[in-house]
């Protein structure tokens, strides 16, 4: 069992998402790629399971979509965070660091200390 | 580092706000629903521009278009599961397979019109007939009156006198108001011209204040009409004499029409839904007690007092309880009761009227308060018991035809069983499946409600004139109410959702590559008792059932009709006639001896009319036993009912009452100083006089005023009046002169040559020509009068009939579908017997005995079913039956033959059909 391309579960992906579009907003593709960069390619995201949850999040409420002219004017549907999406990956963020947190704390824990 | 723990945690920060994001979740699930066809077309095309950006990735790192377009779709995974899984994350999958599952089935039950109207049909059938039952006994018996606070209301007993209302009237303690009613018929002319009998209602000055009902027009009825008895001409209108008569012209308030001579002004119109408090009428007029005697001469100048008729309802005040108004009223009540009785019965009692005596009549006399919701109503206790032994009929009905449904939905999901298994094996769910299957069934089951809509509200009509034959129409508010769509509505989905879960279970559980290689076949099920098999033996024993009882009730039906009343219905008219103050004749216009110049005038006039054959008088009619009760011992002594009505001369042979021996009445014992003497029936020769001629006999019971010795001129045959189904009773006919009774009303008796109808206009004009106060009774047949009282049983047989009948067709229809449906299956079967040798004969007995198995199986679970219902409510059915013990043998033994007849030629089409197969075809085709 080797430690390659490693997946993400849905909600992980969501917060993932949040915070690339929180520094702007971006087409589908442009997100993958994006969240693949900032990642250092450790992360490969599924881009068949994108899409679904870009609309989970549409109809959450925490991202907006619109039809625009990319630069080489092509139509492409953007999407943007909206207020409600950044109070989500503002609480997504903590509970995450809240987990991996617990999580460090028990990989770090030795024998005999209490 | 995959994992992300904490998915079922919450998120407290995120959860402020939690009904708002419902609400946008919800608004945004929606438009996602409304524009689908939009959001595919960008859903696609946000894919492919996708794909598009990827392909170019893919070719700047140095593929050649058409790997990189491959590869491109290796990277996205499967364009159609990923549009599946934006659908699905669209949150509008639920509704959306809900709107393709009832497209589909819509499409679906359009493709087999046969079987989707055989299904709604005999559901709605089923459906129609509950509802029209339910929906009349709602409206008889539970629908409250449409007044102000129904639950307010309290009735004082059925009927209470006018005298002791005025005492409950001046009650301020415990009461919050009282107000009285009658019904009575009234004699009405419109400028100059007699009109048809119009209904009244004599109406105290609470009446429409203390029911909260407001006039739609002018003024109602008040205390300012109720202070001078004869002194208030006015009168209201009844939403429906407004419509019929006047055609909703405002105008004819202020107005002034005749009421038995007099005229009266309409002040005022009632609101429309107001029809009294007496469910099963609606009065034409309103007009104030206090205008009584005017408009009902027969009471003379005072409402009648001991033994009144009136309607009492009442209110009690904030904080009183009923029991603790019962109590407080009781003290009144009884001091009056006990004057009034003092005063009345001791000339007639003499020493037996001790004041104990008489308390202990006026305590008997006060029937307390019960509530008066839903008003009063002589219909409810006529049709209560019928109705409800009707809807337990209807129920087995729809048991019926639910059962027919559940099989015929069977037999058809075996039909589609290729369809299925294709589906199935192309990734259907199962669950999806059976889903779409029941939303098959429910909207059925909703086609045949809708069906049974439409059926209950024209049967519900047709059952009410039914109702109304022989006695004045009957009026009920059918609007149907929110009880009656909801029960429709529940037992509509009830049926499909119960009797489409089997089949649709049981349609997406077999084995899939079996039935797609057609192993199995279409026919299916073999030997044994599979559910078809028992719905149809269900079907038969229920409509044997139903059989029965239609035999029962009809049976009983005919043996009324048929019993010799020893009277000719079909020529006779009645015609009520109750001249000034008739109702107590020692006060009317120069008492009794007046009364009776009159009616030989009145008789005098009718017989000269042509066309009549004789007029008589007498004091009773089929729908109104009047006359003086007694109970004296026999010479054997036992103690029996004696009647002893008032008649005049010829009244036997005007109706058509043999006489066996003696003579009539004769003209000449009409005189007040003629020897006393009477007519007896043959019931009383027979227990007065054991076998012995009573002619010339004396009379054994005397009740003339001379108190001379009365004897006895004639005989007459039995014949059976008002209680039709209780036996007869000795009967004492006197003449109008020598009875020492009170009352004075007759019905006139006029037998015609011709036809009837020709000569009531006639007959009536002539009543008036002789007392124009007279009210006018509409007049009847005899006929029609026995047909009004006979309504329980003419109910009950008609409708059972007509249930079992239908019941039969539906069973049969099952019958069928499964005898054809067999065939069907079992064709290479047949087509291998034949081939084998088998005849046509042979054939045809195998589907035969099919038939009869299930007919033996299914009549004798319906005799047994039959019988046991019998015992358990063998009492509530004994009642209503004449002549005939619930066990009937011969009611039995009928149905079974109907049932057996009537099934085996339902039987006989599918084996035709089998006899008709090819072999040579049935064994190519497999």
């Amino acid at each position: 069992m080797g430690f390659g391309r490693a997946d993400l579960l849905q909600g992980t992906l969501e917060m993932l998402v949040l915070r690339a579009l929180a520094l702007e907003p971006m087409h589908g593709w442009g997100l993958a790629q994006r969240i693949e960069a900032m990642s250092n390619s450790v992360f490969e995201i599924q881009q068949g399971s994108l899409y679904p949850a870009l609309q989970r999040m549409k109809r959450k409420g925490w991202v907006r979509a619109e039809w625009l002219q990319t630069e080489n004017n092509r139509r492409a549907r953007y999407y943007s965070i909206t207020a409600a999406g950044e109070k989500r990956l503002t609480a997504e963020r903590a509970q995450w660091e809240r987990t991996s947190g617990a999580v460090n704390g028990i990989l770090q824990w030795k024998r005999g200390v209490l | 580092m995959g994992a992300y723990l904490g998915r079922g945690e919450r998120y407290p920060a995120v959860e402020a706000g939690c009904a708002v994001r419902l609400v946008a979740e919800l608004r945004e699930r929606l438009r996602a629903l409304v524009f689908r066809p939009r959001e595919e077309r960008e859903m696609d095309e946000e894919l492919q521009t996708h794909l598009q950006f990827e392909t170019e990735r893919q070719m700047a790192t140095g593929f050649d278009p058409v790997e990189a377009r491959r590869r491109a779709h290796l990277r996205l995974g499967g364009m159609e599961r990923v549009k599946e899984e934006v659908r699905s994350a669209r949150g509008t999958r639920a509704l959306e397979e809900a709107g393709q599952d009832i497209r589909y089935s819509l499409r679906t039950l359009r493709r087999h019109p046969g079987f989707t109207a055989a299904v709604a049909l005999s559901l709605g059938l089923g459906i129609g007939a509950n509802t029209a039952i339910f929906s009349l006994m709602d409206a008889v018996l539970w629908r409250t009156l449409p007044v102000d606070d129904p639950e307010g209301l309290w009735a004082v007993g059925d009927r209470f006198p006018y005298d002791g209302f005025r005492v409950l009237e001046a009650d301020d303690t415990v009461l919050a108001g009282a107000a009285a009613s009658v019904r009575v018929p009234l004699n009405v002319s419109i400028d100059g011209s007699l009109e048809p009998t119009a209904e009244g209602l004599l109406v105290s000055g609470r009446f429409f204040s203390l029911l909260g009902v407001p006039p739609a027009a002018g003024r109602a009825i008040g205390l300012e009409d109720h202070q001078v008895p004869g002194g208030h001409p006015v009168v209201m209108l009844g939403d429906g004499y407004w419509t019929r008569r006047f055609a909703r012209d405002r105008s004819v308030v202020g107005r002034a029409i005749a009421i038995s001579g007099l005229p009266y002004t309409v002040v005022g119109i009632a609101p429309p839904n107001f029809a009294g408090v007496e469910v099963g009428t609606a009065p034409d007029l309103y007009v104030p007690v206090t205008m009584q005697s005017a408009v009902m001469p027969a009471l003379g100048n005072r409402p009648n007092a001991i033994t009144g008729q009136f309607r009492v309802l009442a209110r009690l005040r904030p904080g009183v309880s009923p029991e603790q108004a019962a109590s407080a009223l009781e003290g009144p009540v009884i001091t009056w009761v006990t004057a009034e009785l003092g005063t009345r019965l001791s000339p007639e009692m003499g020493d037996r009227a001790t004041p104990a005596r008489i308390r202990l009549a006026a305590l008997n006399l006060w029937p307390g308060l019960t509530p008066a919701a839903a008003g009063f109503s002589e219909l409810r206790d006529q049709v209560s018991r019928p109705l409800s032994m009707l809807l337990f009929v209807v129920g087995t009905l729809l048991l019926i035809a639910c059962a027919n449904t559940a099989n015929l939905l069977l037999a058809r999901a075996t039909v589609r069983r290729r369809e299925l298994a294709t589906r199935l094996a192309l990734g259907a769910g199962r669950s999806r499946l059976m889903r779409q299957l029941l939303v098959e069934s429910v909207i059925l089951a909703v086609l045949g409600g809708t069906v049974g809509l439409a059926v209950a509200y024209w049967a519900t009509h047709l059952l009410v004139a039914f109702m109304s034959i022989g006695q004045t129409p009957i009026t009920l508010d059918l609007r149907p109410d929110l009880r009656v769509l909801g029960f429709t509505a529940l037992v509509s989905l009830a049926t499909g959702i119960l009797f489409g879960i089997a089949p649709a279970v049981r349609a997406t559980g077999f084995s899939l590559t079996s039935t797609l290689r057609g192993a199995v076949g279409l026919g299916g099920r073999r030997r044994g008792w599979g559910p078809d098999r028992m719905l149809v033996v269900v079907q038969l024993a229920l409509s044997l059932v139903l059989l029965i009882g239609a035999g029962l009730f009809a049976r009983s039906l005919a043996a009324l009709n048929n019993r010799d009343f020893a009277f000719d219905r079909d020529r006779v008219i009645v015609v009520r006639v109750e001249p000034q103050a008739s109702n107590t004749r020692s006060r009317a216009r120069q008492g009794a001896a007046g009364l009776d110049r009159l009616y030989r005038d009145l008789l005098d006039r009718v017989s000269a009319l042509p066309g009549v054959v004789s007029a008589s008088l007498a004091q009773f009619t089929p729908s109104n036993r009047m006359g003086i009760e007694r109970q004296p011992t026999t010479p054997s002594g036992e103690v029996v009912s004696l009647h002893i009505p008032m008649v005049y001369p010829r009244y036997f042979e005007t109706v058509g009452v043999p006489l066996v021996a003696g003579r009539d009445l004769a003209a000449r014992d009409l005189d007040a100083d003629s020897a006393p003497v009477a007519v007896v029936n043959e019931t009383f020769a027979r227990q007065f006089y054991r076998g012995g001629s009573p002619v010339g006999q004396p009379c054994l019971v005397n009740i003339s005023p001379s108190k001379r010795p009365c004897q006895i001129v004639g005989v007459v045959r039995d014949s059976a009046y008002a209680d039709f189904t209780g036996d007869i009773v000795a009967t004492l006919y006197q003449p109008f002169l020598q009875t020492a009774g009170n009352r004075g009303q007759m019905a006139l008796h006029v037998r015609v040559a011709g036809e009837p109808a020709a000569l009531m206009p006639s007959i009536r004009t002539m009543v008036a020509e002789t007392d124009p106060t007279v009210p006018h009774f509409e007049a009847r047949t005899l006929a029609e009068e026995v047909s009004g009282v006979m309504i329980r049983e003419r109910l009950l047989a008609t409708l059972a009939s007509v249930f079992g009948a239908v019941a039969l067709a539906l069973a049969c229809v099952g019958l069928y579908g499964l005898l054809a449906f067999a065939v069907v299956g079992r064709t290479a079967e047949i087509g291998v017997r034949m081939a084998l040798g088998a005849s046509r004969g042979d054939v045809v007995f195998m589907v035969l005995r099919e038939a009869l198995l299930l007919l033996a199986v299914g009549g004798t679970v319906g005799v047994l079913i039959g019988v046991a219902a019998a015992r358990l409510a063998g009492s509530q059915i004994e009642g209503l039956l004449f002549g005939l013990d619930v066990i009937d043998p011969v009611s039995i033994a009928g149905a079974c033959v109907v049932l057996v007849l009537v099934a085996t030629i339902a039987a006989v089409l599918p084996a035709r059909g089998a006899a008709a197969i090819d072999p040579t075809e049935s064994l190519r085709n497999g």
